[in-house]
């Protein structure tokens, strides 16, 4: 089966959060409680065990191309969702097989199976997959698989009032970003670019199959510039264990041999 | 006719279908919605400034990654697992010798006792602590959780079995067997913190299983010196003890070299509460080393550096899992090491 994903545009967003309650309705997670964080009006701050989509609100003294403002003011708004990576940390650091890709080609954690151990959480570049202390197993965005399943799209996306979030197969969203992003560079929005979409723009994750289309660097959007799946860079952790273990296997018989000779 | 008063219901009930939780996320069991704990992630929020800063804009200071969220069973098991290690190797060296027979099996012992309650502090930190044994469900070569999952079980069985057999000559192939494993316990955990997308981790990824391995050889010998020993045997502890501290040392320097060339990075090994467990570590070992080093045998000297390395061994794990949880606080330091 194609691989389906979500594009998300932010240049549309409006950041009604409609996509925040659509998932938690559909998904059934609970609240997190009651909480002004005073930081622009994000009061969900980051993705959760509970919380699968996160909208960001990046306040900046400057203006976007095109706008004009009595003070340089803009304000950007970005969707925020668990990428599901072509090479994903989390699964590949999963040691009960709980993590699986599904036939959407979607990152998926079984309930019935995860332990709760939690090394997906530190293996996630991005920071998306959680423990929750309470349940005690790791959570995040499935994709809405059961939607997906029933073949409906997913709730955020299905809510979505502007289209910012666009699902559907892989390849044809890229073709949509790939005409949006000439769209607004037409319009002289040069700021516009997409991250994360193809292999060559994110070697470290090969590619993720929910992609953005963002207006300012990613670090502005709490987004990692370049993130690499650890398991990418580990032979050469392999390698000087094996150099150590060898050194310790030396160490070990030249104190059996030296030791016992001297007394 | 479907007159009002005759119907059964009056229409107003709820169909009990409508209220059955059965979404994705339904199966989490609360037992009360997560309070935001004592401490606040981030500086409050009249500290941070409202808009992105610039040239180095962040998300309101707010981490971009999640802390590790492993208690305090973890790194007590990533001590017990490097003793047992350690152990297992010089089991398995000093097979067949008869002047240190009772050195070899205070090693199995350590071995078996290493292999046999590391599992269960593992255990103790799973959120469904029921389900350990899907550890062993698959075996996934690209997780260094599960590769060590397997040799632990696989080193835990023939530990018992080497205890079993004692010094039969058929006891050398466990012997061998059981080495194998405690080389890749004394190492691998090294592996499993690099294997992370945790700055300070990442970054140090060669220097960590270096380190751990090193930190083993030093934490056996550190429990085997005060045990009481005769000649022969506290030669080669001696020996054994001060090689581990000195490469212990080394492998130390060797990850602050490696985490330094960042500074971000190496923030959480200089500065708060990880850097004061991370220097104290560094001072105790050094302390053990010191008193191994001075000449003489007698047991108050062998008691004072077993447990000062001891001690600054366990120390040196926790400082690991402090500074890890320190560095995913710092959004800076996973765009420094990505730029």
């Amino acid at each position: 089966m194609a691989a389906t994903g979500f594009f998300t545009d932010t240049s549309v967003c409006i950041g009604c959060k409609a996509c925040e309650v659509a998932c938690k309705q559909w998904n059934q997670l609970p609240a997190d409680g009651n909480f002004f964080s005073g930081r622009s009006y994000d009061n969900t701050l980051h993705l959760e065990s509970t919380t699968w989509r996160h909208v960001a609100f990046v306040e900046q003294n400057r203006n976007l191309s095109g706008q004009t403002t009595a003070q340089p003011f803009s304000w950007l708004f970005l969707s925020d969702v668990c990428k599901h990576c072509r090479r994903a940390g989390c699964l590949e650091a999963c040691p009960t097989g709980a993590i699986v890709r599904t036939e959407f080609e979607s990152v998926y954690v079984q309930p019935d199976v995860c332990n709760g151990c939690g090394y997906c959480v530190v293996a996630c570049p991005f920071g998306v997959i959680n423990r929750r202390n309470d349940d005690g197993r790791a959570w995040k965005c499935t994709l809405c698989y059961d939607r997906q399943r029933q073949g409906m799209e997913p709730a955020c996306a299905k809510t979505c009032p502007t289209d910012s979030i666009f699902f559907g197969p892989v390849d044809e969203l890229r073709n949509r970003a790939e005409a949006r992003l000439a769209e607004l560079h037409r319009q002289g929005r040069q700021e516009a670019w997409l991250y994360g979409m193809t292999a060559e723009e994110q070697p470290g994750t090969e590619g993720l199959h929910a992609f953005f289309l963002l207006l300012h660097a990613p670090e502005a959007y709490n987004l990692p510039p370049s993130p690499v799946v650890p398991t990418k860079t580990i032979g050469t952790s392999w390698l000087a264990m094996g150099l150590a273990a060898a050194g310790m296997v030396a160490v070990t018989v030249a104190a059996v041999r030296h030791g016992g000779e001297r007394t | 006719m479907n007159l009002p008063w005759k119907r059964e219901t009056v229409g107003r009930e709820l169909n009990p279908q409508w209220t059955v939780l059965s979404g994705e996320g339904a199966g989490q069991k609360l037992r009360q919605p997560e309070l935001r704990k004592g401490t606040w992630p981030v500086p409050i929020w009249h500290q941070v400034p409202s808009v992105t800063a610039e040239p180095h804009p962040d998300y309101y200071r707010l981490p971009l990654l999640k802390e590790p969220v492993w208690i305090w069973s973890v790194p007590a098991y990533f001590y017990l697992g490097g003793v047992a290690g350690g152990s297992a190797v010089l089991a398995a060296v000093l097979h067949g010798l008869k002047s240190t027979e009772d050195l070899a099996a205070a090693c199995k012992m350590l071995a078996f006792l290493g292999t046999t309650v590391g599992p269960g502090l593992l255990t103790w930190d799973l959120g469904r602590k029921f389900r350990f044994i899907n550890m062993l469900r698959v075996f996934r070569p690209t997780s260094p959780m599960s590769i060590g999952s397997w040799s632990l079980a696989a080193t835990g069985l023939l530990a018992s079995l080497s205890l079993l057999q004692g010094e039969k000559p058929s006891g050398q192939i466990t012997g061998w067997g059981l080495a194998a494993g405690g080389l890749v316990l004394a190492g691998y955990t090294g592996v499993l913190l690099g294997n992370t997308a945790n700055p300070l981790w990442h970054e140090t990824r060669r220097g960590l299983p270096v380190l751990f391995v090193a930190s083993s050889l030093a934490s056996t010998a550190a429990v085997l010196e005060m045990l009481p020993l005769n000649n022969m045997e506290a030669g080669v502890v001696r020996q054994l003890g001060l090689m581990g501290k000195a490469a212990e040392l080394a492998a130390i320097a060797a990850v602050e070299g490696e985490a330094a060339r960042k500074p971000l990075v190496a923030q959480p090994l200089q500065k708060g509460r990880s850097s004061a467990l991370w220097r104290g570590a560094k001072a105790l070992i050094v302390a053990g080393m010191a008193v191994s080093l001075i000449p003489g045998r007698w047991r108050g000297k062998h008691l004072l550096g077993g447990g000062l390395t001891t001690v600054g061994s366990i120390m040196l794990r926790y400082a690991l899992l402090e500074a890890g949880k320190e560095s995913a606080r710092e959004p800076q330091a996973v765009f420094a090491v990505q730029k």
